[in-house]
């Protein structure tokens, strides 16, 4: 080939082409994700402030938190003898033999989904000023997620730190509290942990003002009634058994929240029993006026993780199942009095049993409900020989009867509300906070054995160098 | 006189003559399949007199005397002397050059000779990997080249398989290499929604394959810049010849079983252990053995008595091996045709495959059809045009991932004596109308009766491409690509397997679409020249990429029956979404080979790569590499050598890439996807950092390419160091700031290792016998993460001075012979600095650090490959190792080999679990429910090394006067063995393991490495098969 013009020509426009192709490329690689937003722009509006306070219920909502997880955990750790856990999830089980290690997954997790939750709640309450439309709108989302928020508070520092007035409150660990949203990380994201006493603070203070804020009916939502219960439990807990004076008036104010709760009569106590479970296989996912607050499941979102672990398929009742890893023993069924309907709210799968609480997949998850605020008053007024909103005898005679039980003339001790408490309450969560607020043991293990304290996860131990492990774990 | 001499003269002249006109002719062919041979040189040896070969492999030559000799030379094909004799006709057949030192080099936009290559390239022929009874092309790539370590991870069909190039190079970054068929780099990750990870390479059919080439150091891969740092795989179709149509027909069939079976208890030995075990507990709690609430009585009826329809009660020793449950014969069948011809200026090549394949775990399949055209057209005297089309359609019935009740291999764990079937409904156990609760756990069979789960796909990979003859030596060429790939999955879940599927209370119906279309274009100049003793072979040339991920999904549940399986019967359709994602690389390169004297070889290469995967700070980057050579035997000094024939001296240094994470990993986020109860929610989702940039690798290389005995023994000795920086790295940010990782550039790590290659040629008689080994020693250490805590599985642990993702737990002491505890070293540091080596027991297990106790990154890779052939006979046998990394069992062995800790069945060891106070044994006392030796400890970490027969196959050619009657061009019968047997210490199925169910991410696939999980091993396949050429 001769190297004519024409040569040349085809080689300056084949250099021409190629220039302009990698130019034009170039520009083509600044590319927007379809399926997210920017930071810079996901909260501008009052609308963006509303879809991300819904998305602080969707964390509270986790498995590892209100999903079911906080529950499992408090009644693993507080029946050892009522309990027997044939699961295979190394967690649970842990924490079940109390032999958790600070590597405990379920630690690890619920910590993590908790401050994933907090840390929505703070970007909720950062953009208050873009909810414009009604005085009354920005209120209720403040008082949301300052409820969410403090509700998360409240499970992090009673599982993770000494119980209140176990030792002195002001220089005990507690939790870190963060309450800005995080956009980048800096040194000051590097926090320590608070006083137990400075979390109680906060989680008071915010509980307080939520309900100030909230309004009394609300959905599915919180409302004032759910922040003064969470405060009732904050209160009972703090008041412990009334053994001084600071916790004489803490006891006063657990009886007083829970008044209000009842009072604000929002909510009501069913007639049966049995009528608080199976909300999805019966009711078709609406929770029992008795729930003051609940974590709504549908089969598109959401799981039950008290579903998981205590259920069972129930051949006989469609729409149940779980892994049953939580048989009941035969002496908890003892406990209750013959003619109890709550001692035949146990099924036998191969001579096991469990309880009916949870075998609904898409049941419901009742954080708090209204039968606990008349045990909370009962026990408080006992407690302090008090008679307010009513005689503790009568709150705990609606309970007994409800259950089918004569109702009893007077209160022998505390122990018998305690005890009623329990029944009532079983497997819902309360267990191991019952047993260390009234200072009693599970099973073996005294009620301020570090050992039932969650180890602070290793890998925040890793990570941030402030953090102090707890004395289980050192 | 002078009459006498002239008549002699004459008769000479007339001689003379008659000996030149004697002309001698032959066709020349292919020793493997006969394939005749065009463009072979056939040259008269000490003279320039030579012809080529033309279409069908035919020359005629004239020649004179009988005295010659006939020299056959062909590019890649070993070159043949004969002596002429008085023979009119020869016929050749060639062999491939087993020199190698010949070999075109596929090297990624152009191609060179090997023995003037200088960077570091394996190349794997497609004759290697072709009929190997394994559905991808990575998978038989296992020991086929040097510092390639392939490790298949299980037995299921269609899954991923893992491949690192010279070690891992990459804490949270992908490591896989980048795989680039045609030219264009194609989709490799995985596509799976449902269970474990698939393997798109599945869609491209081995016996399509002309020659894969491994680039592994700077020099060869820095033309993929920041793609690179993994290595780079690039496959080579088959490309048409000019010649007469050749057909080539293979059919193989085959069947397969389980390389290995593990022991577990029958039920008289299971009846004893559990019931020692609860009997303990019972007495430490001081309950009678009687009561109710003991664990004897729950062991016995709760237990054994429950789980056996109430057998066990009267027939005690009747007993189970779930694993005949869980596995079955598989069966290979695969059939080809290969059609190859053309013109010398159309060529093309033609294929099509059927692979019917049923695994060895029941309910596992696969089947792929596939067809391929290639064709290349020169329509003119300056323009070269063509196109590739390849078209799959994969269909692969699939097991759940390992950590599942569905899972097959899982019903090990079911105890011995529970029967398969229900003895009243005459169904799997467990199956309603039936106790669904018998069986330990959910019987995996009743999935397999009344569950489905497919997945389908179908793949056009396709390229076109002109080339133009600019002026002498210049060339011109564009090609476009496309990688489409269209898949659906669908499961569906019957009411029966309600234990399962809690949701699936009236069937449950899942079905995803994806849909991935991955183009590419790449436009390069090439110049090529040579003046006088120099020579130039340069590139450059632009790549664009584009590739887009769209998918959907959609789940319903209530179903009017279990006929009705598709979601449109479903009362409601309980879930869906839709997502899209995409990526897009825009790259400039430069590529410059330079020659002198024939002996003193440069490469030097650069690469502007840009990709919307980072942030505007730092879109743009550039990896430059350099190489030289010497070829030594050149040399005054060398060149008359009798023993060395060729030595060739080479180094390289150069800058990798890898971008291989997440899209957008750069931007602050916040996600649609937190509703609740109905309403629409979002939430923070990743942090930014918007200086994020590449990875980069640094890599070294010395190495020595060697031939001794006229080439007959030809090797190859490299080092190399990979040092790779600013890795991507998962940042652990404290979790109260509601985040836990930032994607930042912080960290080091680096990869040193050796590779030895020898090719031998032992004997090239009518016996021909040659070997071809393999061996690479890696040794991967993270130099730097600041501190960083990375975790994965169980106990794999990223730690400063140790290779990625070590097995960092507690230490196993045994078993104190006083009491049957299970101990532990404290491992912890004294005072003085000194270790204490003193123990504690299960209640102290906390105090103990933890050590490093094991790798999961083998040292040593080898692979030998022995070929042997007389007369029509040939065999082969290919060997592999892999030597120094261990396996973690702790997944499955805290219940399977737990000392009855929990009700699971257990491997046979078990039973010397310590009974007796002064026993010495490694298994602790049984403790029903107490956990005692099951915590996280190096008792669960074993031995992985491993030496497998991999391929044997003996085959037989028919000679031609039998395949001349049939008019066949070849007939071939031949019979192979895939892993015949396996050398190991490990004590569960298979050595070569990796679980499927913490692989998500990319830092998961790099630490989460060595588990074992009730995973399938690796099938032992049977084959017989016949090929038939014409």
């Amino acid at each position: 080939m001769e190297y004519t013009k024409y040569t040349y020509m085809k080689i300056l426009l084949g250099a021409l082409l190629f220039l302009t192709v990698v130019i034009s490329c170039d520009d083509r690689l600044e590319v927007d994700p379809t399926q997210s937003i920017d930071q810079n722009q996901a909260l501008s509006t009052e609308k963006d402030v509303l879809v991300t306070l819904i998305g602080a219920y969707d964390g509270l909502q986790e498995e590892e938190t209100y999903g079911g997880d906080y529950m499992v955990m408090s009644e693993l750790y507080g029946n050892n003898d009522d309990l027997f856990f044939t699961g295979t999830f190394e967690g649970l089980s842990d924490i079940w033999n109390t032999e958790t290690v600070p590597t405990n997954e379920n630690a690890r997790a619920t910590w993590i989904d908790s401050y994933i939750a907090i840390n929505i709640t703070n970007n909720v309450l950062s953009a208050l000023d873009k909810v414009t439309s009604s005085e009354e709108t920005r209120d209720r989302v403040e008082g949301e997620a300052l409820f969410i928020r403090s509700s998360m508070y409240f499970e992090l520092v009673r599982f993770y730190a000494k119980t209140w007035d176990d030792g002195d409150n002001t220089s005990n660990p507690g939790v870190p509290l963060v309450l800005d949203p995080t956009r980048n990380i800096t040194e000051a994201d590097y926090k320590a942990r608070n006083s137990v006493a400075e979390v109680y603070a906060q989680i008071v203070g915010d509980l307080e003002r939520a309900e100030s804020l909230l309004p009394e009916e609300n959905g599915i939502y919180a409302t004032k009634a759910a922040a003064a219960a969470i405060l009732s439990r904050v209160k009972l807990m703090q008041g412990a058994t009334g053994a001084t004076p600071q916790q004489q008036a803490a006891l006063a104010d657990a009886r007083d929240a829970a008044d209000r709760a009842i009072e604000y009569g929002t909510n009501s106590l069913a007639d049966d029993f049995q009528s608080l479970w199976f909300t999805y296989i019966n009711e078709q996912g609406t929770s029992p006026s008795e729930y003051i607050f609940a974590m709504q499941v549908t089969t598109q979102d959401g799981i039950n993780a008290l579903n998981t672990y205590f259920g069972n398929t129930i051949e006989e009742i469609p729409g149940t199942s779980g892994r049953g890893d939580m048989n009941v023993t035969e002496d908890h069924i003892a406990r209750y009095e013959t003619g109890d309907v709550r001692k035949d709210f146990f099924v036998e799968v191969g001579g096991q049993f469990f309880t009916m609480k949870h075998l609904d997949t898409y049941g419901n998850i009742p954080v708090v409900r209204l039968g606990e605020m008349y045990l909370t008053r009962a026990e408080a007024n006992f407690r302090l020989g008090t008679t307010v909103g009513a005689d503790p005898v009568d709150d705990l005679n609606m309970i007994r009867e409800r259950a089918g039980l004569d109702p009893l003339a007077s209160i022998a001790s505390v122990d018998v509300v305690v005890e009623e408490r329990y029944l009532e309450l079983a497997f819902e969560g309360s267990r191991l906070h019952d047993l260390k607020r009234t200072r009693r043991n599970s099973g073996g293990v005294v009620w301020n054995d570090p050992k039932l304290i969650l180890p602070i996860p290793q890998r925040e131990i890793d990570t941030n160098k402030q953090l102090t492990q707890n004395d289980a774990y050192l | 006189m002078r009459r006498f001499l002239l008549t002699v003269f004459a008769l000479l002249m007339v001689l003379f003559a008659w000996a030149q006109q004697r002309t001698v002719t032959g066709k020349v062919s292919t020793v493997e399949d006969g394939t005749p041979l065009p463009g072979v040189n056939v040259v008269i040896k000490g003279s320039t007199n030579g012809t080529v070969t033309d279409a069908q492999g035919n020359y005629s030559l004239p020649v004179d005397g009988s005295n010659v000799t006939l020299v056959f030379s062909f590019i890649g094909l070993q070159t043949q002397e004969v002596t002429l004799g008085a023979r009119s006709t020869l016929d050749m057949q060639l062999n491939a050059d087993v020199t190698e030192l010949t070999e075109v080099i596929v090297t990624g936009y152009g191609s060179q000779i090997k023995q003037e290559l200088t960077g570091n390239i394996a190349r794997v022929s497609g004759k290697d990997v072709e009929n190997v009874p394994l559905a991808s092309v990575d998978a038989a790539l296992q020991g086929k080249a040097a510092g390639v370590y392939v490790n298949s991870q299980s037995g299921k069909l269609g899954q991923a398989v893992s491949v690192r190039v010279r070690g891992t190079s990459s804490i949270s970054a992908g490591s896989q290499p980048l795989y680039v068929v045609d030219g264009m780099p194609i989709t490799t990750d995985d596509q799976s929604n449902m269970g474990g990870q698939t393997n798109p390479l599945v869609d491209l059919n081995p016996n399509d394959i002309e020659s894969i080439e491994v680039l592994k150091d700077a020099s060869a891969a820095a033309i993929y810049g920041s793609r690179a740092a993994n290595g780079v795989i690039l496959i080579t179709t088959k490309r048409g010849k000019a010649g007469k149509t050749s057909v080539s027909v293979n059919y193989q069939t085959g069947i397969s079983e389980e390389t290995n079976r593990v022991d577990f208890l029958n039920s008289e030995q299971y009846s004893k252990l559990i019931l020692q075990a609860a009997k303990y507990v019972d007495d430490a709690d001081g309950v009678p053995l009687d009561d109710p609430d003991s664990y004897t009585v729950y062991a016995k009826e709760g237990v054994m008595s429950y789980h056996s329809f109430g057998d066990w009660d009267t027939n005690p020793k009747k007993s189970y091996d779930w694993q005949d449950q869980a596995f079955q014969k598989g069966s290979y069948n695969q059939g080809d045709i290969q059609i190859n011809g053309g013109s010398e200026n159309t060529k093309f090549f033609g294929s099509i495959q059927y692979l019917d394949q049923e695994g060895i775990i029941v309910g596992n399949s696969l089947s792929r059809v596939s067809g391929r055209l290639n064709l290349d057209h020169k329509a003119s005297d300056w323009l070269k045009i063509g196109f590739s089309m390849g078209l799959t359609r994969t269909y692969n019935e699939r097991l759940p991932d390992d950590n599942s009740f569905s899972n097959p291999l899982q019903s090990v764990a079911l105890l011995p004596m529970t029967p398969f079937t229900d003895p009243e409904t005459k169904l799997p156990t467990g199956t309603p109308p039936g106790d669904p609760n018998v069986g330990l756990y959910y019987n995996p069979r009743i999935s397999i009766d009344y569950a489905d789960f497919v997945q389908e796909g179908y793949r056009n990979l396709s390229n076109v491409y002109a080339e133009a003859g600019l002026f002498a030596g210049l060339t011109f060429r564009t090609e476009f690509g496309v990688d489409i790939l269209n898949q659906n999955e669908e499961g569906y879940y019957q009411t029966q397997t309600l234990r399962d599927n809690s949701s699936a209370v009236n069937g449950l119906g899942q079905n995803y679409g994806t849909f991935v279309a991955n183009y590419n274009t790449n436009n390069y100049f090439n110049y090529k020249k040579e003046w006088g003793k120099f020579g130039v072979d340069a590139v450059l040339g632009m790549q664009y990429q584009q590739s887009t991920s769209k998918e959907n999904f959609i789940q319903g549940q209530d179903f009017p029956s279990n006929s009705y399986k598709k979601i449109a019967s479903a009362a409601t359709k309980s879930d869906g979404s839709s997502s899209e994602t995409n990526f897009r690389f825009n790259s400039v390169f430069l590529r410059t080979n330079l020659k002198y004297n024939s002996r003193y070889l440069a490469t030097l290469s650069i690469r502007r790569d840009g990709s919307s995967r980072f942030g505007a700070n730092s879109r743009f980057g550039y990896f430059p590499a350099a190489s030289v050579g010497w070829i030594m035997t050149e040399e005054g000094f060398l060149s008359d050598n009798p023993t060395l024939s060729f030595l060739k001296l080479r180094a390289s240094y150069g800058r990798v890439g890898n971008a291989e994470i997440d899209n957008f990993p750069q931007l602050g986020l916040f996600i649609g996807d937190a509703g609740y109860a109905g309403a629409a929610g979002q939430r923070p989702d990743q942090l930014a950092n918007p200086d994020l940039k590449w990875e980069t690798t640094d890599q070294f290389d010395i190495g020595l390419d060697f031939g001794l005995f006229e080439n007959r023994l030809t090797g190859e000795i490299d080092y190399y160091e990979k040092l790779t920086s600013g890795l991507l790295l998962n940042v652990n940010v404290p979790a109260t700031t509601g985040f836990t990782s930032q994607t930042r550039n912080v960290g080091k790590l680096e990869n040193k290792g050796v590779e030895l290659v020898l090719n031998s040629n032992n004997f090239t008689g009518a016996f021909k016998w040659t070997t071809s080994f393999n061996m690479s020693f890696n040794k991967n250490k993270v130099v730097d993460i600041q501190g960083q805590v990375i975790e994965a599985s169980f106990f794999n642990r990223v730690m400063e001075g140790q290779p990625v993702g070590v097995y960092y737990t507690v230490e196993y002491a045994g078993v104190d012979p006083a009491n049957g505890d299970a101990l532990f070293y404290k491992n912890t540091k004294n005072p003085d600095g000194s270790i204490d080596r003193s123990t504690v027991n299960a209640s102290g297990y906390s105090q103990a650090s933890r050590i490093v106790a094991g790798n999961p990154n083998p040292d040593v890779l080898a692979g030998l490959t022995n070929t042997l052939s007389y007369g029509g006979i040939d065999l082969s046998i290919f060997v592999n190792g892999v030597f120094g990394q261990q396996n973690s069992t702790y997944g499955m062995g805290r219940y399977s080999s737990a000392n009855m800790r929990f009700e699971d069945n257990q491997t046979v060891d078990q039973l010397n679990a310590w009974t007796t106070p002064g026993q010495i044994t490694n298994i602790p006392q049984a403790r029903f429910y107490a956990n005692n030796g099951a915590q996280l400890s190096s008792r669960y970490v074993e031995d992985g090394s491993f030496v497998r027969v991999r391929n044997i196959t003996l085959g037989y050619n028919f000679p031609s006067s039998l395949r001349s009657k049939l008019k066949l061009d070849r007939l071939r019968i031949y019979g192979s063995v895939l892993n015949l047997l396996t050398f190991t210490d490990y004590k569960y199925w298979d050595p070569e393991v990796n679980n499927d169910f913490e692989n998500d991410t990319a830092q998961e696939r790099n630490i989460a490495l060595g588990n074992d999980f009730y995973t399938p091993p690796q099938p032992r396949t049977f084959l017989v098969g016949i090929n038939i050429g014409f």
